[in-house]
């Protein structure tokens, strides 16, 4: 009885194993398919987007790169939008990195044209897209510079100098404008 | 004696005065290099602080996470306690873009202990550091305007766990079939090499006493050998199939004649030698079987 089943569990594990091996195989396949199809992205030729639609994130990281490569921004930014809160760390700081270089040229451009109102809302969202980038991965140089860029395109008021009497003021300005306890309520 | 009693004057007052008092034991603030620093950077700082028992560090008071002013962000607050010893470590972040070199200032805190209900502000000093630009003044241009850095070339998926997978299902496959098809018998050659050594092993516990089964057991291997019987007049026919074997054609022959002996002839008495000399056969044929001979 016992070798039964211990003839069985062996069958058994077999073809348990062969399964995951079946299994990993096609994952395999599939990972170099789909590397595939980002380095012909990078490359700069388009590719179906259904393929896109149903793949990984880097995938559309990688469409997106194409887009913007090809100065095609908006589709750039709806397919960079998918992918914000996907992936680890790592990938996550390399698409707002990605996003913030998206938006700062896009206000280079604006800026250059002497259209400042159209620059500095992108140059705002730029700089906010490389913090984040800078928040998850601190090393990274590239981030540090473009969003130096933003900055310089975009100064931003110091506001380290305000008096520390400020709350004092708030607050005083908070009593007068009170009306009262109001009274007769039930 | 003057002097002694000075001493002792002096020691009392050491004892009486210092750490007993306070209720901060150890405060310390530590801060990497001052300067060197460019936009985005992570600056840590460290406080170390131990209390007298009794006293703890109301959490609270520390500064939280989050945007502390324009430029300034504190990215982590880890507090490690170890009895009195608090160990606070900030993570702050930088993100100005100085025209030069330009200094800064991390903003000081109070941090408050308690004890009981009463309340004790310890003060967290502030700490300035020089920031560096990342740009020249005057910026260079590309044929886009201004100069940036390109996009980070997306990454490529990893297929180092698939791969595991794939290697490790395949093993564990390759194994469990390996061992199906040793019970399923798939290596008669396997066997045959381990005739001679299984013999060997039956041999080596038996005495003068048990040579009806020790003769046995050498036909046995000789016969598997063979894949049938094999009996003295067919051993031309068993040296052709197994040429190997003609180098101990002469104990073979003597095995054959002792066995013949042993089994068909009335008092036969076996000696100690004759076991050894059978011992030393299949020794010789382990060796023939292994290739070693």
């Amino acid at each position: 009885m016992i070798r039964t089943i211990r003839h069985f569990t062996l069958w058994a594990a077999l073809a348990l194993s062969l399964a995951a091996f079946v299994y990993s195989a096609g994952t395999l396949y599939g990972i170099h398919h789909d590397n595939n199809l980002i380095r012909q992205l990078i490359s700069g030729k388009d590719v179906a987007v259904n393929k896109v639609i149903s793949g990984e994130p880097e995938l559309r990281l990688a469409r997106a790169f194409y887009f913007k490569q090809k100065h095609r921004y908006d589709e750039a930014l709806s397919t960079l939008s998918l992918v914000m809160d996907k992936g680890d760390r790592n990938f996550q700081a390399k698409a707002r990195y990605n996003l913030g270089n998206l938006y700062l040229e896009q206000a280079v451009q604006q800026a250059k044209t002497i259209n400042i109102n159209a620059a500095m809302p992108l140059a705002g969202l730029a700089k906010q897209a490389y913090r984040q980038a800078l928040a998850l991965d601190s090393g990274n140089w590239d981030a540090k510079y473009n969003l130096e860029v933003a900055m310089r395109l975009l100064p931003e008021m110091d506001r380290v100098d305000i008096p520390d009497d400020s709350p004092i003021n708030q607050k005083s300005q908070l009593w007068t404008t009170v009306p009262g306890f109001p009274r007769g309520l039930p | 004696m003057r002097i002694v009693l000075l001493l002792v004057l002096s020691l009392l007052g050491c004892s009486c005065s210092g750490s007993i008092d306070e209720p901060v034991s150890y405060f310390n603030v530590e801060t990497p290099r001052p300067f060197g620093y460019v936009n985005g950077d992570e600056i840590p700082q460290r406080i170390v602080i131990e209390t007298r028992s009794g006293i703890s560090l109301q959490p609270g008071s520390l500064p939280g996470k989050g945007q502390i002013n324009r430029w300034l962000n504190l990215n982590r607050v880890t507090i490690k306690q170890s009895g009195q010893r608090y160990q606070i470590d900030l993570l702050y972040q930088v993100f100005y873009a100085p025209l030069e070199v330009k200094s800064l200032t991390l903003p000081g805190f109070t941090m408050q202990l308690s004890q009981g209900e009463k309340s004790i502000s310890q003060n967290v000093p502030a700490w300035t550091f020089t920031l560096s630009p990342l740009r020249e003044l005057v910026v260079r241009q590309s044929e886009q305007g201004e100069y940036m850095r390109p996009d980070s070339p997306p990454p490529l998926l990893t297929d180092t766990q698939a791969l595991y997978g794939l290697a490790a299902s395949l093993s564990v496959a390759v194994l469990i079939a390996a061992y199906l098809g040793y019970l399923y018998g798939c290596y008669p050659n396997m066997l045959r090499r381990t005739l001679f050594k299984q013999a060997l092993r039956k041999l080596a516990g038996l005495s003068k006493a048990d040579m009806e089964r020790a003769l046995t057991i050498v036909h046995h291997a000789l016969n598997s050998l063979n894949g049938q019987p094999l009996f003295s007049n067919r051993l031309d026919d068993f040296y052709r199939r197994n040429p190997q074997y003609l180098q101990v054609s002469s104990q073979l022959a003597w095995f054959f004649n002792y066995s013949n002996r042993y089994f068909f002839s009335d008092g036969m008495i076996a000696v100690a030698q004759d076991l050894q000399q059978l011992k030393d056969l299949c020794e010789q044929c382990r060796k023939i079987e292994r290739g070693s001979r």
